[in-house]
């Protein structure tokens, strides 16, 4: 047993909430959870202005970045800035899910098979319009009954 | 299409470093390493659910991307895994108290901790202060004349945190600890709502939940009387628990009225 549950959510910077908005949205099928502090009194204490997001079981906080964050190359699909998110998809729905990123023209690399012996299946990578990375994958052990996160409604 | 979230995958300079940091000061069990295609060496480790964490040995790692911020990962621990995880933290040389402590809600508990690379994270816990009924234990609270309170005016009250509420059919006194988790509401006069800044809900005067991202319960009311001379009196120390608005629970502003509530709605 860990000592940890589950990740609850993350808190990642975007350029531009309604570019955000209908990738995550009308590409991945997010829902919008939240808008956080959208409030002026808010904004002069400090607090940051956000969006958020549920992706499957995971709450994404869509901040804006104070200032352009420099983005990664357009051929970079992996790598660089620190972190990555990867979302699960069933093995039977893994071509219906590479199609429609070739629909939407989301530029991505792979599929990448993992080795045998590890969990994953295969995987392909691609970015959010502001270069964050995320990664979908089919996972060998789909039908293994993990614990359930503890329901919380935050963020 | 997405059947749940999978794993993070985060950079790290020195894997056996951050290998040992994410099982001994956050508490994650080590799976294995390489099982997984990546860009470099990787540790495989497992939280309590089916999610991973993939760490990926690199030259060099940018953990906050320039001209950012915010950006962050947070844990979701049970409280007794975050008692423990605290004297870790301690005793790792972390600080912790919550930087943030005062945005947030009674009951959020929550750290923030460096990994050895700068990945930040957000170690948070929800204790049952979270959603208890909190009671000040304050007595009966004086509010004044009836006639004081004009058709739509709204009057907070610091000792027993409640507001209370002209509309037009007569009284309402409105708990002001919001129903998600014990955020204190404030009232937006500007946009005629009550207001959440803790996670953003928003009720009408009513207490009903309004449209918005946080559909949450109905406020709850505390008992209103109303003297044979006019004065106005709201007992804070009972909380009326409500499935929404009903006309029946509003006090008529005329002596001698006083709220009806059915036993089983007291709390
Ligand atoms: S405590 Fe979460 S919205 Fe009020």
């Amino acid at each position: 047993m860990a000592d940890v549950e589950t990740l609850s959510h993350s808190g990642i910077s975007v350029h531009d909430l309604k570019e955000a908005e209908d990738f995550y949205c009308g590409i991945l099928g997010a829902q919008v959870h939240g808008a956080v502090n959208f409030v002026t009194e808010d904004t002069l204490k400090g607090r940051s202005v956000h969006q958020s997001y549920t992706l499957g079981d995971f709450l994404f906080a869509l901040v804006l970045a104070p200032d352009f964050m420099p983005m990664p190359p357009a051929d970079k699909l992996m790598g660089v800035n620190g972190f990555r998110h990867a979302f699960a998809v069933r093995h039977a729905d893994f071509d219906a899910t590479i199609a429609r990123l070739k629909a939407a023209g989301v530029p991505f690399k792979g599929p990448v098979g993992h080795p045998d012996k590890g969990p994953f299946g295969e995987s392909v990578y691609f970015k959010d319009p502001s270069g964050n990375f995320l990664e979908l994958l089919w996972r060998r052990d789909e039908n293994v009954d993990y614990a359930k996160a503890p329901q919380l409604d935050v963020g | 299409m997405i059947d749940g979230f999978s794993h993070i995958v985060l950079h790290v300079t020195d894997l056996d470093r951050s290998e040992a940091f994410y099982r001994d000061v956050f508490g994650l069990d080590v799976i294995g390493r390489d099982l997984v295609a990546d860009e470099g060496r990787n540790s495989l480790l497992g939280t309590n659910t089916r999610q991973r964490v993939l760490l990926v040995e690199v030259p060099e790692v940018v953990a906050i991307r320039p001209n950012s911020s915010s950006i962050h990962h947070a844990w979701l621990l049970t409280i007794d895994e975050f008692e423990r995880a605290k004297d870790r933290f301690a005793a790792a040389g972390f600080d912790i108290n919550d930087s943030r402590a005062q945005f947030r809600a009674r009951g959020e508990n929550s750290v923030d901790i460096f990994d050895p690379d700068g990945h930040r994270f957000q170690v948070q816990a929800y204790s049952p202060a979270a959603t208890e009924v909190i009671k000040e234990n304050t007595g009966p609270i004086a509010c004044g004349h009836m006639d004081d309170y004009a058709v739509g005016a709204v009057k907070a009250f610091v000792k027993g945190k409640f507001f209370l509420v002209r509309i037009e059919e007569g009284f309402l006194a409105v708990s002001r600890w919001c129903t998600h988790m014990n955020g204190l509401l404030s009232w937006k006069q500007e946009h005629w709502h009550f207001y959440c800044p803790m996670h953003g809900a928003m009720f009408n005067r009513k207490g009903e939940s309004l449209p918005c991202s946080r559909p949450c319960p109905t406020l709850r009311l505390h008992p209103v009387t109303i003297g044979a001379d006019g004065t106005i009196t709201v007992d804070p120390d009972t909380a009326i628990r409500r499935d929404g608005f009903d006309p029946a629970q509003v006090v008529p502003a005329k002596a001698g009225a006083s709220s009806r509530f059915p036993e089983t709605a007291l709390c």
